[in-house]
């Protein structure tokens, strides 16, 4: 066991299984007292059971580390509370905040229900809000603490199939950096992990799917290729521990990538190229001008298709 | 009138007023008929009036356009199916749609309400949804259409006591990144505006919170310069991207306003460490700050308390 971690208290949201299991590990095993919080619901998102969350627990414990299981859904404001309250009633205190809680309903725009739009965006998106707001009161007060939610490249460069699940990573991103101005000024952190690994979850992703995103030439090959081979979710969490750390009280605001052994800092957007001109532009003068311009290189990532016979 | 749009029919919400209506009298002046949306609420959701969307078409009407007015709430369903409904009803078809409808309710994430969050997060992010799925099945079925949805910098750099509405914007980027590759295939594209424009939404951020922005240098590239920046100068550019011209133009992000059109790129990767096998924290102890943190700006630096 290390001691990056020593004294500290941290929530694991979603950490019965896959990335978060391995994150609520690792935390323990640098020395973090861990709310493992877990619905145990299915990848869609029904159902309900204690088990993964109290194997959580058990695994930390077995390794000498201190956890305690935590059921409450994220996807209330009671729910958030709870959480937290769980952190000061089990430890007496709260330090850090991961939230990992997500669930998947893949289907093509044109298709997707209000239920699996409004399941998704409430379980990601409004779980990352209501454990950060709870925790965020804290951590004013206290002057100090962690947040790190998780994004993803199917938000960050969009993913065929994933309107909810692309539309809920990508604004739990644009909340990290709002938040990030938010709770800077009080020692408090905001950052986030877009992961990239096998897990429960991607394998839900039928093969159909992969099948249509590799015909469009948006996935490389159908097949998994080696990267993507090598990506256990437990090496998300060395660099969701160093950043929980007091070693990272500079870094705030950003998202980094994690993906096997490969740690990368994502970029904002930027500009990239500019027409201007002084005073409105028609649209005649734009269309003279765009193509050749800002226009240029412009690659469809997804170019028309004649229809099937 | 000039004709880039002809025989075109558009949606526009939240198009009574602002840039919406900027949108709206843009695509009517190409030519196109317009369904202008928009339930006439007050800026923090509250109140309706049918008179905002009515103004808007009897302008258009006055250069020799066609509109009609509709005062559906996109945040549900059958609201976005509603709209749809209207523009095939009333034109026959739909070629074009534009979300512009949103809604405004700063506060700090450890004060922000439940209510200021679903209020928000509905109005943008499910309203962009609702219209854009309904849209989605004619568009596949006729194989085109154009989708123009509004992400804002609030989201992709980030703005202090946005939380919600940070969340909503940079949602909607992700949802039309995803929108574009369901949908490119079909013929149809999708993309994104962040705009900056002086409209009764900034007009609402009180002094405090802009006072608290220009104190920290490094917000400031993120808040809008209070220029002229007229909301009617995004229209012309909603347009193009609405117009045959531009139907290779899909899944992109452009910053609007005044004079200036600019192309935004997608995040990047921009420092990596890499290792074969799982990173120890020792190892990263020494490798993060050396490699991938060096340098990095906190945009928002602890200070002492208040006395």
């Amino acid at each position: 066991m290390g001691d990056l971690l020593k004294d500290k208290v941290a929530v694991v949201t979603g950490s019965g299984r896959g990335i978060g299991r391995g994150i609520a590990l690792k935390l323990a095993d640098e020395g973090a007292k861990v709310v493992v919080n877990d619905l145990g619901g299915a990848v869609d998102g029904t159902g309900d059971s204690a088990t993964p969350a109290d194997e959580v627990v058990n695994e930390i414990k077995a390794s000498g580390g201190e956890a305690v299981a935590n059921y409450d859904s994220v996807t209330t404001m009671d729910g958030g509370e709870n959480i937290i309250k769980t952190a000061l009633d089990s430890f007496g205190k709260l330090d850090i905040v991961v939230a990992v809680a997500g669930i998947l309903r893949d289907r093509m725009l044109f298709n997707m229900t209000e239920q699996e739009w409004d399941d998704v965006i409430s379980v990601h998106l409004k779980g990352t809000f209501t454990v950060s707001k709870a925790a965020s009161i804290l951590f004013r007060q206290q002057r100090s603490g962690r947040i790190i939610t998780f994004s993803s490249t199917s938000g960050l460069y969009g993913n065929s199939g994933q309107a909810n699940y692309g539309a809920a990573k990508d604004g739990i991103a644009g909340f990290t950096r709002a938040v990030a101005r938010d709770l800077g000024r009080y020692g408090v952190t905001v950052n986030s992990i877009s992961p990239g690994a096998n897990s429960r979850m991607t394998e839900t992703v039928p093969q159909s799917a992969r099948d249509i995103r590799a015909s469009s030439g948006i996935q490389a090959n159908s097949a998994v290729t080696p990267l993507e081979l090598n990506r256990d979710p437990e090496d998300v969490a060395p660099m969701v521990a160093w950043l929980v750390s007091d070693e990272a009280s500079e870094v705030n605001g950003h998202v980094f990538h994690c993906q096997g052994g490969q740690i990368s800092l994502m970029s904002n957007p930027t500009e990239e190229r500019t027409l201007r001109k002084n005073g409105r532009w028609s649209v005649e003068e734009i269309d003279a001008m765009f193509s050749g311009t800002i226009g240029m290189d412009m690659v469809n990532p997804a170019p028309p298709q004649a229809p099937r016979e | 009138m000039a004709n880039y749009l002809d025989g075109k029919v558009a949606i526009v919400t939240g198009s009574g007023r602002g840039i919406g209506a900027g949108v709206a009298k843009a695509l009517a002046g190409e030519g196109a008929k317009v369904i202008v949306n928009d339930i006439g609420a007050a800026l923090d959701g509250e109140g309706l009036s049918n008179t905002p969307a009515e103004q808007v078409v009897d302008e258009i009407k006055s250069f020799g356009g066609e509109a009609v007015p509709d005062y559906t709430d996109i945040s549900t369903m059958e609201g976005g199916e509603s709209v749809v409904q209207t523009a095939v009803d009333t034109y026959g078809q739909l070629d074009i749609v534009v979300t512009v409808a949103g809604i405004l309710r700063d506060r700090m994430i450890f004060n922000m309400t439940e209510e200021e969050w679903d209020d928000v997060v509905r109005v943008h992010l499910k309203g962009t949804f609702t219209v854009c799925k309904h849209a989605a099945i004619l568009y596949r079925q006729q194989r085109s259409g154009r989708i123009v949805t509004f992400a804002s910098e609030s989201g992709l750099f980030g703005n202090t006591g946005q939380g919600n509405y940070a969340a909503a914007k940079s949602g909607i980027a992700g949802f039309t990144k995803v929108a574009a590759k369901d949908l490119g295939r079909y013929g149809v594209t999708a993309n994104s505006i962040c705009p900056r424009a002086n409209t009764r939404m900034t007009q609402s951020v009180p002094d405090s919170a802009r006072q608290l922005r220009a104190d920290r240098p490094q917000d400031r590239e993120a808040t809008p310069k209070e220029l002229a920046m007229h909301p009617d100068d995004i229209g012309p550019f909603v347009a193009y991207l609405s117009s045959d011209q531009a139907a290779s133009i899909n899944g992109q992000t452009f910053l609007v306003y005044d004079g200036v059109i600019t192309k935004l790129s997608l995040p990047r990767r921009i420092r990596t460490i890499f290792k074969q096998g799982r990173w120890t924290t020792e190892e990263l102890l020494e490798m993060v700050p050396q490699n991938l943190t060096q340098g990095l700006v906190n945009p928002s630096p602890p200070q002492a308390p208040r006395q």
